[in-house]
């Protein structure tokens, strides 16, 4: 059987399994190690099983994973939401949708301190939901910003999107946090933007707060940027300055949000051992999917398809931006079915080396891809931004959530086509870094 | 049955117990990092050995607590087919997938135990042999075994009718 035929027969079984519910990360082990026995030997086969998950839990750079997933944990743990949010909201009320708006820059500052966009939307669910349901907003609109707004915890950094899009193509996870930077920044404006023409087109969706905020009182709000501020500088101007590398960048984060819980005394005991208790599920579950993920590429690799797909799309002679858009509206399709970490390990093996021949910077895609892993936690109907808020909004039906996040979707894919178009934007920070 | 439910229990409470044990190395992996940042911005002193402690201490907390993430069905899947599927056909797919996981698991477990002894590094700097943290990719593929085999019999007993 030729290795081509055996990497086909491996991707349907693999694609069968995963349909049948089973975990990915041991799919993608299972059709990897009987993929490898084919295309080589058993006696091959069987150490890469061992050898490849000790590689994967007991790599330094992944140590990175625990530490960004304690540090968005503290983050919340630590009330940051709440004081954005109050801070935001005095100073964006007045404007037409001004809650919203408040929301998506509340949700754009605690990205910059945490990587969990579900952390985001629920924090901000308990926070900002109530605030604009008491001002009478439309149901779909608040709902929908907070959904949103969560998303860009995936892109701001510190984000483990670009993690697992470092860890599983060999880039540099500093330069794809430093590039995810403007690009988080662009989104938030664009989100704001929604939200405020969506009000001006329709007033009824969100009444106009009349009520006044003094200068005095909008510049002391300030008072409550300052945690975020102070560790999104030292994390990120630590990586873009070379004097950290991200991992280290990660436990610097984790550590000050740590302080600041405990000078706050908002962790209980028992809160700190559920927050553990959750760093380790998350990181395990990261770390097996990128183990599989590994053995599974490596079968890719003797079977010899993304090679024969990259020189088949190259001959193809086709603009490599009608391929890339193919490629988008594939992982929007798959956003629709999968969670952002396993869209990333079961379709990067491919897409990744076709996105190299085709001459596109790996760091620009880098962002591209996780903006649209971004759109699939709002995708119906297996977006987990939605599914977090409607435990909260439990008197909102999911469809109503849905219909609300559908304009912010708007917001990604002309980010994307600005990106496309100004790609300096995502590579210019990533290019000027100290290393 | 009684026996198997007793055993049932034993498993979970050890799985959830081995992660306790391993998320409490969450901590000194961030503290250990930072000290030697600042330790070597300050005194340009860097703890010696820092980059393998830190990989020892992953390899620790991820391994222990790899079993627990299935037993709250923290490693991903797709479940938008399944979830359309009669109950019989689920409990059907639930016990290929569970025996499938068994069978990846348990060659896991066997290639860990098998690899660790054959192994002979130590780690660069501090000569701490990387044996015993190898031998927890067998444990973590035993406790994965164990956790793989309650669901696939729960599985087994919704498919031939009994409660699950």
């Amino acid at each position: 059987m030729s290795p081509i035929l055996v990497g086909i027969i491996g991707s349907a079984v693999l694609l069968f399994l995963l349909f049948m519910g089973m975990p990915i990360a041991f799919v993608m082990m299972l059709v990897g190690f009987l993929g490898v026995t084919c295309l080589t030997s058993i006696d091959a086969a069987l150490p890469l099983l061992a050898d490849n998950l000790y590689g994967s839990v007991a790599h330094y750079p992944y140590t990175i994973i625990p530490l960004f997933v304690i540090m968005g944990a503290f983050a919340s743990a630590a009330g940051i939401t709440g004081e954005l949010y109050n801070t935001f909201e005095k100073w964006f009320r007045r404007l037409p949708g001004g809650l919203g708006i408040a929301t998506i820059a509340a949700c754009a500052g605690f990205a910059a301190v945490s990587g969990s966009s579900v952390a985001a939307a629920a924090a901000m669910g308990t926070v900002a939901l109530p605030e604009m349901k008491r001002f009478n907003y439309s149901q779909k609109l608040a709902t929908g910003v907070i959904a949103a707004g969560g998303t860009l915890s995936f892109l701001i950094p510190p984000s483990l999107g670009f993690v697992i899009f470092g860890m599983l193509t060999e880039q540099s996870i500093g330069k794809l946090l430093i590039a995810g930077a403007v690009p988080g920044l662009l989104l938030s404006a664009l989100y704001a933007l929604v939200v405020y023409f969506s009000v001006k087109i329709n007033p009824g969706l969100a009444p106009m707060i009349h009520e006044r905020v003094s200068w005095r009182e909008k510049l002391l709000s300030l008072r409550g940027v300052w945690e975020t501020l102070l560790v999104f500088l030292v994390v990120m101007g630590g990586i873009y300055g070379g004097f950290i590398n991200p991992t280290e960048a990660g436990a610097i984060g984790a550590s000050c949000l740590f302080l600041i819980v405990l000078f706050k005394r908002k962790l209980t005991g028992k809160a700190f051992a559920q927050t553990l208790l959750d760093t380790i599920r998350i990181s395990v579950m990261v770390i097996f999917l990128v183990s599989g993920a590994t053995i599974f590429s490596y079968f890719l690799a003797l079977s010899t398809i993304p090679t024969t797909v990259s020189a088949w799309i190259a001959g193809l002679g086709v603009s490599k931006y009608l391929v890339l858009t193919i490629i988008i509206a594939i992982y929007l399709f798959l956003g629709c079915f999968l969670d952002a970490v396993s869209m990333m390990v079961l379709t990067l093996p491919v897409v990744f080396p076709v996105i190299i021949s085709l001459g596109f910077d790996p760091i620009w895609f880098g962002v591209v891809a996780v903006l649209m892993m971004e759109a699939g936690l709002i995708t119906p109907p297996v977006g987990l931004n939605v599914y977090t808020l409607a435990g909260i909004a439990r008197d909102v039906p999911m469809s109503d959530i849905f219909k609300g996040v559908t304009p912010f979707l708007m917001g990604i894919f002309l980010l994307v086509i600005i990106l496309t178009v100004f790609p300096q934007i995502v590579t210019f920070l990533p290019n000027m870094m100290g290393r | 049955m009684g026996m198997l439910e007793g055993a049932g229990k034993i498993i979970r409470k050890a799985s959830f117990f081995l992660c306790c044990a391993g998320m409490v190395f969450v901590m000194p992996l961030m503290a250990l990092t930072t000290v030697d940042v600042i330790s070597r911005a300050i005194w340009s002193k860097p703890i010696p050995g820092t980059f393998e402690l830190s990989e020892y201490l992953l390899a620790i907390a991820i391994l222990l607590g790899a079993a627990y993430t299935q037993q709250v069905k923290g490693h991903v899947g797709v479940d938008f087919v399944t979830k359309r599927l009669g109950p019989r056909l689920r409990a059907l797919s639930e016990s290929l997938c569970n025996l499938g996981c068994m069978i990846i698991v348990v060659l896991l477990a066997w290639q860990g135990y098998e690899r660790a002894f054959e192994e002979t590094t130590v780690s660069d700097m501090l000569r701490i042999p990387q044996t015993p943290f190898r031998l927890l990719v067998f444990v973590a593929g035993i406790t994965l075994f164990a956790e793989f085999l309650l669901d696939f019999i729960n599985s087994l007993k919704s498919l031939i009718g009994g409660e699950k």
